[in-house]
C-alpha cells in the first residue's frame, strides 16, 4: 500500500512545510551521525594500534617481523573462516537472526579437513585429496543454500542443524582421533617461506586480497551488499536476490573446505575440536564491521579484525598472561562496538 | 458437517501432515527403535532416557522458549548454568548451608540476566549480539575466577546429603530432576499461554512496536524476559553440579545448540509457527530419544549426533515449507 | 503551435476497463486510461479512488481480473515487472528504493555498473565522475563523492531515484507523487526536467495531490473517482478547481451518518503545548460526546500533536489535563492509563499484530480486564465475540490471524482494542486510509457512536470531506501552529484548503 500524501492542495509548493530538507535542524543528526561514525571507527584503529604499541612496549619480541609472521600464520585459519562468514553477512544481511549466518562454518573446517587427512590415509596424493575436501566444503554450503533459498528455513536454524550433521560425520569419520597426515603440500604450507614468515602468512594474504578483490572492487560485489542490505532494492534493479544468497554459501562453504585444509597443515593432522572455533569466528567477523568506513562488514575489515584477536592472543602470551583474557576483551569490544553504534542509531531516529 | 469442512483439500490434508511432522517423527523414531533395540522400551531404559537425557535439556530448552517467544535469543543460557553452579559450589565449600547456597546458585544465573537485559532492554542491542557477547564477557569471568578455568571440585566425603538431593535424590520415587522439570513445564506452560506476561511477551515476539502502541511499557517485558530466562537457567546449574559434584568451567554451553534446536522443532508444532511450550517439550523428547535410541541400536557412537542433525534438519525443513506453503494461500 | 502536434504519435499505453478485486472489495471498477505518446498524463484522484491500483497494474505487480491492455498498439494478456521495463516503462516510486550505505554512484549504477576496460573491476572514477555530471547537468546539484544515501536528505534521495530512472533511455515515465518530499526549488527543477524529457519524446504519467502542479504541468489529465475514470480532459481548457469538483464525491450525506451530539464537560484540555520545532503554543478543549477534527500538511505541527498527546513525543512546554487533572505523558503506557487510546496510522505496523489472532489483538491493550493471576480466557473470547458483533468485523472467527482480513475489518480491529479498555479519549490518526468505501462508512458510524456514548474524539484526516462529514469542529495546522479553528457544519472543504495551504485564496484562484 502506498502512502498517501496529504489531499490535493493547489499551490501549496509556493510553501515549503516547516521540516524541509534544506532545514539545517533536519540534516542534523545525519551529519551529527556520520561525526560518531568516524569517531567510532577512528576508536576501534586508535584501540588497535594502542594494543599494538602496548605490547611493543612491554614486550620487546613483539613487533619483530619473525612474531608478526607468526600472528599472521596462526591466524590463517580463523581468518579463511571469518571471511567466509563475512561474505555470507554481506549477502544475508547483518541482522543474525533472520539474516545471514553460516553457523555450520566451524564443522566444515573440520570434516573437510578429516576427509583430507583420511583420503592421504588411505593412500591418496594431494590432488585427490585436495580436491575431496574443498569438495566436501563445497557440498556443505549447497546444502545451507537449499535448505535456505528452497525450504526457506532460516539461516542460523538451518546452517545449525547442518553444524549438528557435518559434526556428526567427523566424528564417524575420524571415530574422535587424530588423523595424522604428511604430504609434500601440507609441508609446504606448513614451512616458512621468504623473510623466515611462515607460508601460512602469506596464504592469508593471498586469500584475502584475491576475496577482496572480488567483493570489494567487482560489481558482483557490489551487488552482494546491495542484495543483503536492502533486497527490495536490489530486486528494483533486476537482480536474482536468491541466487546471490545461495552463492554466498557456496563460497563460505568453499572457505571451510579451504580452512580445513590449512588446518590439517597447521596441525598435521585432523584433529578434533573444529567447533570451538565457531563462536569466535562469529565474533571476529561481526567486530570487523568496525574497521570499514561505513561501518559495513568489509574483507579488509575482517582481516584487520582478525589479526587484532591474532596479537592479542600473542601478546598476552609474550606478557605471560593468561589468554583466556581474549574472550573476554573479544565480548566486551563487540558489547561496546554494538552498543555504541546502537546508540547511534537510535539518536539518529529521534 | 458444514461444507467448508466437507471440501477438505488435499493441500490441507499435507498441511496438516506438515504440522504434526513433529508428532509422526516422535512415533516413528519411537517404533524404529523398539524394533530396531529390545531394550529400548524398558522402564529402565525409558526412566534413563528421561532423567539422563531430557530433564536438563527441557528445562534450559523452556529457557531459551521464553527468549525465542520474546523475538530473541539467548545464546548465554549456558553462562547462566555456570555461574549459578560456581556460586553454588564456592558457596558450599565456604561451609554456607545448603538452602542459602543454592539461593546464592540462583542469585549467580540471575546476574547474567540483568546483564542481558540491561544490554537488551536498556541499550537496545540485538539480542543474538549481546547475548553473544555476555557469552564472551562469561567465559573470560569464568576463567579468571577459576585460575584459568580449572574445574572446582566438591571434597568427595562430607558433602552433605542435601546436596545430592538435586541431583540424586528422589521424591515418591520419581528422580527429583525429573520432577524439577515437570515443575518448570507445567510453570512454563502457565505463563506463556494463560497469563498476561505470556501474551504480552509472545505478542511483542510477533510484532513489537503494536506492543508498544498498545500502551505497554515493552522494555520492563523484555527485561524481565531475559531474567527469567537466566533464572530457568540457573536451577540447571544447581542439578548439574549436585549431580556431578563439580563446577566445570563453561560447560553449561553444551546445552546450547540442542536447547535452540528443539524450541524451533517446537515451533513446527503450532499452526502460526509460533513457539510453544508442548512443542519444546516433544523437541527435547525427540532429541533425546534419538540420542538414546541410537545408543541401543549398537550403531557407531557418532552416528548419534548425524542422526539427531539429520531429523533437526527435516523436521525444520518440513515445517519451514509448509509455513511457506500457507503463507502462498 | 508546438503544442498542437504534441501527442500526435498515437496512443502508447491503453488501458481498457480494467477492473480488479481485492478480496470483497472492488479497487478498480471499470478504470481506462489512455496516454497519447510524447505528453505529459495527468492522474488523480482521492485516496482510495484507485491511482495506486492501477499503477501497480502497469508496473505489473497486479494482474487485472477483467478489461484488456494495450501497449505499443499490442494487447498483452498479463504484464510482469520485466516486461513493463522491456517496453522501456520506468516508475519513480513513493518508497525509495535505495542502499542507505551506497555512495551515490554504487546507488546510480547498481545492476549496470561500468568496468574498467579489460578487466573485471568496477570503475568507481567513471561511476563518480559520472553522476556528478548528470546530477549536476539535470538538477544542478553537487553532492560530496564520499556522500553516502544514507546522509542525503529526502529530496535528494528522490533525485537519484529519477536520475537511475533516466539512466535506463525510458520511452515512458511514471511519477508517483514525485514531489512529496521536495521543497519548491526542488520541484521546480524537477519540472523543468519533465518538460525538457517530453520535449525529447519520452511520455510521462504524473500522479498527483496537488492540482496546481498538475495543471502547471501536464497537456491531459484523467480524474479517477470510486475505481472509474470519471473524466479524461486536455488541462489547457480546465481549471484546477473542475478538476478538484470531479475528485469529489456528490452524495455526501450518505456516506457520512453523523449523529447530533450535545457535548458535555470538559474532557482533555491542551494548554500552550509545544514541542521546539515541530509546534508551538498549541491549546484547545475536547469535551464528552465531541469529535474534533486536525489537519495541515506534512511537518504542519497536528500529527506531532496527536503523537504527543499519546506519549510517543515528549513536549518541551505547555501542560496536557485530562478531566481536570494535569497528566505528564511521557509514554504510551501512561497515556493509556489516563484513559487516552490511538489509533495510530500505520495500521499494519503499528495498529495491529498482523500474526495474531482477532481475539489477541483486542484483547492486547486490557488484559488486566481479563487477568486475575491467570487470564480468564473465556470471557476474553466472549468480550471479543460481542465486539466483533458490534463492529460487525468480518472475520473467519475470532480466532483467524488479523492479516486475514480486508483492510477496514483491521482497522475495526485497531479500535475494537480501545473499545475493550473502554478509553474515553480517542486520538484517529488518519482512520480511513486505505480502507474500502464501505468500511469507511462504518468506521465513520462508529465514531459518531463513540461521541453518542460520552467519548471524546480527535480524528487527523488530510481527506477534508471526511473531516467536514464527521467532525464538529477542526482546528487547522499550518507550520507549527494551529492557526484557525471551524465549525464543521459551517464550512465549506475550500476554506478549509485555504486555510491548510496557507494562500488565503479559494481553490479557482489557482491553476
Amino acid at each position: 500500500m502506498l502512502v498517501d500524501a496529504p489531499y490535493y492542495i493547489p499551490g501549496s509548493l509556493a510553501e515549503p512545510a516547516p521540516s524541509n530538507p534544506q532545514d539545517p535542524q533536519a540534516s542534523g543528526p545525519a551529519y551529527g551521525q556520520r561525526v560518531a561514525a568516524l569517531a567510532l571507527r577512528g576508536g576501534s584503529l586508535a584501540v588497535f594500534i594502542g594494543v599494538l604499541v602496548f605490547f611493543s612496549v612491554t614486550a620487546p619480541f613483539f613487533l619483530t617481523i619473525g612474531n608478526v609472521g607468526n600472528v599472521l600464520g596462526q591466524s590463517a585459519i580463523a581468518g579463511v573462516l571469518a571471511i567466509g562468514l563475512t561474505i555470507v553477512v554481506i549477502g544475508g544481511g547483518s541482522n543474525v537472526v533472520t539474516g545471514g549466518i553460516d553457523l555450520s562454518l566451524a564443522a566444515n573446517m573440520g570434516l573437510s579437513a578429516a576427509v583430507y587427512a583420511t583420503l592421504v590415509q588411505a593412500g591418496y596424493g594431494d590432488p585427490v585429496a585436495v580436491i575431496a575436501a574443498l569438495g566436501t566444503g563445497l557440498a556443505i554450503g549447497a546444502v545451507n543454500a537449499a535448505a535456505i533459498t528452497l525450504a526457506g528455513i532460516v539461516p542460523l536454524l538451518a546452517t545449525l542443524a547442518v553444524m549438528n550433521v557435518v559434526a556428526g560425520l567427523e566424528l564417524v569419520l575420524t571415530n574422535n582421533t587424530v588423523v595424522p597426515a604428511s604430504t609434500e603440500l601440507l609441508l609446504a604450507l606448513s614451512a616458512s617461506g621468504p623473510f623466515g614468515i611462515p607460508v601460512l602468512a602469506y596464504v592469508l594474504l593471498g586469500f584475502t586480497l584475491l576475496v577482496a578483490a572480488v567483493v570489494q572492487f567487482t560489481p558482483l560485489g557490489l551487488r552482494l551488499y546491495a542484495v543483503g542490505e536492502f533486497p527490495e532494492a536490489a530486486r528494483a534493479a533486476g537482480l536474482p536476490v536468491k541466487s546471490f544468497v545461495a552463492g554466498s554459501f557456496l563460497a563460505s562453504g568453499l572457505c571451510g573446505g579451504f580452512a580445513g585444509i590449512l588446518s590439517v597443515s597447521f596441525l598435521s593432522g585432523s584433529t578434533t575440536g573444529a567447533g570451538d572455533m565457531l563462536l569466535p569466528v562469529v565474533v571476529t567477523a561481526l567486530l570487523g564491521s568496525v574497521f570499514s568506513r561505513r561501518l559495513v562488514p568489509t574483507i579488509t575489515g575482517t582481516l584487520l579484525s582478525t589479526l587484532f584477536v591474532g596479537f592479542l592472543i600473542n601478546g598476552f602470551q609474550l606478557l605471560n598472561i593468561s589468554s583466556t583474557l581474549v574472550s573476554g576483551v573479544q565480548g566486551l569490544l563487540i558489547l561496546l562496538v554494538v552498543s555504541a553504534t546502537t546508540l547511534l542509531r537510535r539518536q539518529e531516529n529521534v | 458437517m458444514s461444507a467448508r469442512q466437507l471440501s477438505v483439500s488435499i493441500p490441507t490434508v499435507a498441511r496438516s501432515i506438515g504440522r504434526h511432522a513433529l508428532i509422526a517423527a516422535l512415533a516413528a523414531v519411537f517404533v524404529l527403535f523398539a524394533w530396531l533395540a529390545p531394550a529400548f522400551l524398558s522402564g529402565a531404559n525409558l526412566l534413563s532416557v528421561l532423567v539422563n537425557n531430557f530433564a536438563l535439556l527441557a528445562i534450559v530448552a523452556i529457557a531459551m522458549t521464553f527468549a525465542v517467544s520474546a523475538g530473541g535469543i539467548d545464546l548465554s543460557v549456558g553462562t547462566a548454568i555456570d555461574f549459578a553452579s560456581f556460586a553454588f559450589v564456592s558457596l558450599v565449600l565456604a561451609g554456607q548451608p545448603i538452602p542459602i547456597a543454592a539461593l546464592g546458585g540462583l542469585v549467580g544465573g540471575v546476574v547474567v540476566g540483568l546483564f542481558n537485559a540491561v544490554l537488551i532492554a536498556g541499550i537496545g542491542i540485538s539480542p543474538f549480539l549481546a547475548t553473544l557477547g555476555t557469552l564472551f564477557v562469561g567465559r573470560s569471568v569464568q576463567q579468571l575466577l577459576t585460575n584459568g578455568g580449572n574445574p572446582v571440585y566438591l571434597p568427595p566425603t562430607g558433602v552433605p546429603d542435601a546436596f545430592r538431593f538435586l541431583g540424586h535424590g528422589t521424591i515418591v520415587g520419581i528422580p527429583v530432576p525429573l520432577v524439577v522439570a515437570a515443575l518448570v513445564v507445567a510453570g512454563a506452560w502457565l505463563v506463556l499461554s494463560r497469563t498476561r506476561f505470556g501474551r504480552v511477551v509472545l505478542a511483542s515476539g510477533i510484532q513489537a512496536s503494536v506492543v508498544r502502541y498498545s500502551g505497554i511499557a515493552l522494555r520492563r517485558y523484555t527485561a524481565a524476559t531475559y531474567i527469567l530466562v537466566s533464572g530457568i537457567a540457573a536451577i540447571v546449574g544447581l542439578i548439574l553440579t549436585s549431580t556431578v559434584t563439580v563446577y566445570i568451567p563453561s560447560s553449561g554451553n553444551a546445552f546450547l545448540l540442542n536447547a535452540i534446536g528443539a524450541t524451533f522443532i517446537g515451533t513446527t508444532l503450532s499452526p502460526h509457527g509460533r513457539p510453544n511450550i508442548p512443542g519444546t517439550v516433544l523437541g527435547v523428547l525427540l532429541l533425546s530419544i534419538v540420542a538414546n535410541g541410537l545408543l541401543l541400536s549398537g550403531l557407531n557412537f557418532y552416528w548419534q549426533q548425524v542422526g539427531t542433525g539429520l531429523l533437526i534438519f527435516s523436521v525444520l525443513a518440513i515445517g519451514f515449507a509448509n509455513r511457506k506453503a500457507a503463507a502462498r494461500t | 503551435m508546438v503544442e498542437a502536434v504534441r501527442g500526435d504519435g498515437g496512443d502508447i499505453i491503453r488501458l481498457d476497463a480494467i477492473v480488479k478485486r481485492f478480496g470483497g472489495a472492488q479497487a478498480l471498477s471499470g478504470a481506462s486510461l489512455v496516454v497519447r505518446r510524447g505528453t505529459v498524463h495527468g492522474l488523480v484522484g482521492q485516496n482510495g479512488a484507485g491511482k495506486s491500483t492501477l499503477i501497480k497494474l502497469l508496473a505489473g505487480l497486479h494482474e487485472a481480473d477483467e478489461g484488456r491492455i494495450e501497449i505499443n498498439g499490442k494487447v498483452y494478456d498479463r504484464l510482469t515487472p520485466h516486461l513493463v521495463e522491456d517496453l522501456g516503462i520506468h516508475f519513480i516510486h513513493q518508497d525509495r528504493l535505495l542502499v542507505p550505505t551506497f555512495t551515490v554512484g554504487e546507488a546510480l549504477f547498481l545492476g549496470r555498473e561500468p568496468r574498467i576496460a579489460g578487466t573485471p573491476f568496477l570503475d568507481r572514477a567513471l561511476m563518480r565522475r559520472r553522476s556528478a555530471e548528470i546530477l549536476d547537468r539535470y538538477f544542478g546539484l553537487r553532492l560530496p563523492h564520499s556522500a553516502l544515501i544514507a546522509d542525503l536528505s529526502a529530496a535528494e534521495k528522490q533525485i537519484v531515484q529519477i536520475t537511475r530512472a533516466l539512466l535506463n533511455n525510458p520511452n515512458v515515465l511514471v511519477f508517483d507523487e514525485p514531489t512529496a518530499a521536495l521543497v519548491r526549488r526542488e520541484a521546480d527543477l524537477l519540472f523543468q526536467l519533465i518538460r525538457r524529457l517530453r520535449d525529447d519524446g519520452v511520455t510521462i504519467i504524473y500522479i498527483s495531490h496537488y492540482l496546481g502542479e498538475i495543471a502547471a504541468l501536464c497537456d491531459t489529465v484523467t480524474v479517477l473517482r470510486n475505481g472509474r475514470d470519471v473524466a479524461t480532459l486536455p488541462l489547457k481548457e480546465t481549471s484546477a478547481a473542475e478538476i478538484g469538483a470531479l475528485m469529489v464525491n456528490r452524495e455526501i450525506g450518505d456516506l457520512y451518518p453523523k449523529p447530533q451530539v450535545v457535548a458535555g464537560e470538559a474532557l482533555l484540555a491542551v494548554d500552550d503545548l509545544s514541542l521546539s520545532n515541530r509546534y508551538a503554543n498549541v491549546s484547545f478543549t475536547l469535551h464528552k460526546g465531541e469529535v474534533l477534527g486536525l489537519t495541515g500538511l506534512l511537518g504542519s505541527g497536528a500529527k506531532e500533536t496527536l503523537r504527543t498527546l499519546f506519549g510517543l513525543e515528549t513536549a518541551t512546554a505547555g501542560s496536557v489535563a485530562v478531566k481536570g487533572e494535569t497528566i505528564f505523558t511521557a509514554s504510551p503506557a501512561k497515556a493509556t492509563a489516563k484513559s487516552l487510546a490511538l489509533v495510530p496510522e500505520d495500521r499494519r505496523r503499528d495498529g495491529v499484530a498482523l500474526d495474531l489472532s482477532v481475539t489477541e489483538n483486542t484483547t492486547l491493550a486490557s488484559l488486566d480486564r481479563f487477568s486475575k493471576g491467570v487470564l480468564d480466557l473465556g470471557a476474553e473470547r466472549r468480550a471479543t465475540e460481542e465486539l466483533v458483533k458490534r463492529l460487525q468485523v468480518k472475520t473467519d472467527g475470532i480466532d483467524a490471524l488479523v492479516k486475514t482480513l480486508s483492510g477496514g475489518n483491521q482497522q475495526k480491529v485497531a479500535i475494537a482494542k480501545w473499545l475493550s479498555r473502554q478509553s474515553e479519549i480517542y486520538l484517529l490518526d488518519e482512520p480511513t486510509v486505505g480502507v474500502d468505501i464501505a468500511a469507511k462508512v462504518e468506521i465513520y458510524t462508529l465514531i459518531g457512536e463513540l461521541a453518542q456514548r460520552g467519548a471524546g474524539v480527535i480524528v487527523l484526516s488530510s481527506d477534508i470531506e471526511e473531516l467536514l462529514g464527521v467532525t464538529d469542529r477542526i482546528l487547522v495546522f499550518f507550520r507549527g501552529q494551529v492557526t484557525r479553528e471551524f465549525i464543521s457544519s459551517q464550512t465549506s472543504p475550500d476554506q478549509i484548503l485555504s486555510e491548510v495551504t496557507g494562500a488565503y485564496e479559494t481553490l479557482s484562484n489557482v491553476g
